[in-house]
């Protein structure tokens, strides 16, 4: 272009997964296209949640707009301790506050106020496939089991239980 | 085929995509069926790119903006002007900007 304005005016077509956002970018991102009413497609990091949703996982948030937030939702939501975008299940809702907490994890995040909240997973997609990750009937059980600390206890013999039986069908 | 472009055109962001700067870039991220899909592709915009982008606002045209940053820049209209159609024009192929001021 010029010597002041640099180089040649340019675009640059990047996958999303290979953009080095930080946590706060990656919030940024994802509040401009949720705050726009759009759904955000994004592929999910950690074992939080697991065995419903995987590290590596490919989640579809839609936007929560006016909807109502209940117990058993996975939610995108911003943390307040570090200001990141997170994924987990309301356990518990009361007098417009979200007790939230991850599925694979023994305490919850905490109670977070409903405008913490940006939108609901709605979609899993595992290798290419959709997934059934605990969404309704189911998703309210794991939430009241997750509550009363059952679910941590279940989740834990369950594994015991399947160990042995993976070794065995090697 | 290239897009042709008139630099008495104005040209502002399609409703199809959400713009953000972020850590000092600016990224695009196409909307289809309704869905911001960060698994596709998404578009960055170098820095001579941006100056473009920030102008285009849906009202001014496109001599207007090169004639603003060759001010700015101390540089010739000319070149400024055939690199803002350059620029414009992939943005159009791409769908990321549409024809604006009622055009």
């Amino acid at each position: 272009m010029s010597k002041a304005a640099g180089s040649k005016a340019g675009l640059k077509a990047i996958r999303g997964d290979e953009l080095p956002l930080s946590g706060a970018s990656f919030l940024a991102l994802a509040r401009a296209v949720l705050g726009r009413g759009f759904s955000l497609r994004f592929r999910a990091k950690g074992f939080s949640m697991a065995p419903f949703i995987r590290d590596g996982d490919v989640l579809t948030v839609v936007p929560k707009g006016g909807d109502l937030a209940r117990p058993g939702d996975i939610v995108a939501f911003v943390h307040s301790s570090d200001g990141r975008l997170t994924v987990h299940r309301i356990v518990a809702f009361r007098g417009g506050e979200a007790t939230i907490k991850g599925d694979n994890v023994s305490m919850p995040d905490g109670t977070f106020p409903e405008g913490s909240i940006l939108g609901f997973v709605r979609r899993v997609e595992r290798d290419g496939r959709v997934v059934r990750p605990g969404f309704g009937v189911m998703g309210r059980l794991i939430a009241s089991l997750s509550r009363h600390r059952v679910w941590e206890g279940l989740l834990s013999g369950a594994r015991a239980v399947a160990r042995p039986l993976r070794g065995r069908r090697r | 085929m290239d897009p042709k472009i008139e630099m008495s055109d104005v040209y502002e962001p399609s409703a199809d995509i959400v713009a953000r700067e972020i850590e000092g870039e600016i990224i695009i991220v196409p909307i289809a069926s309704g869905i911001g899909d960060l698994e596709d592709e998404l578009y960055t915009v170098n820095a001579t790119g941006r100056l473009i982008w920030a102008r285009l606002d849906g009202k001014k045209d496109l001599r207007t903006i090169a004639a603003e940053i060759a001010a700015e820049h101390e540089s010739s209209p000319g070149e400024i002007e055939e690199d803002v159609a350059g620029f414009v024009g992939e943005l159009l192929t791409r769908r990321i900007v549409v024809k604006g001021g009622g055009k």
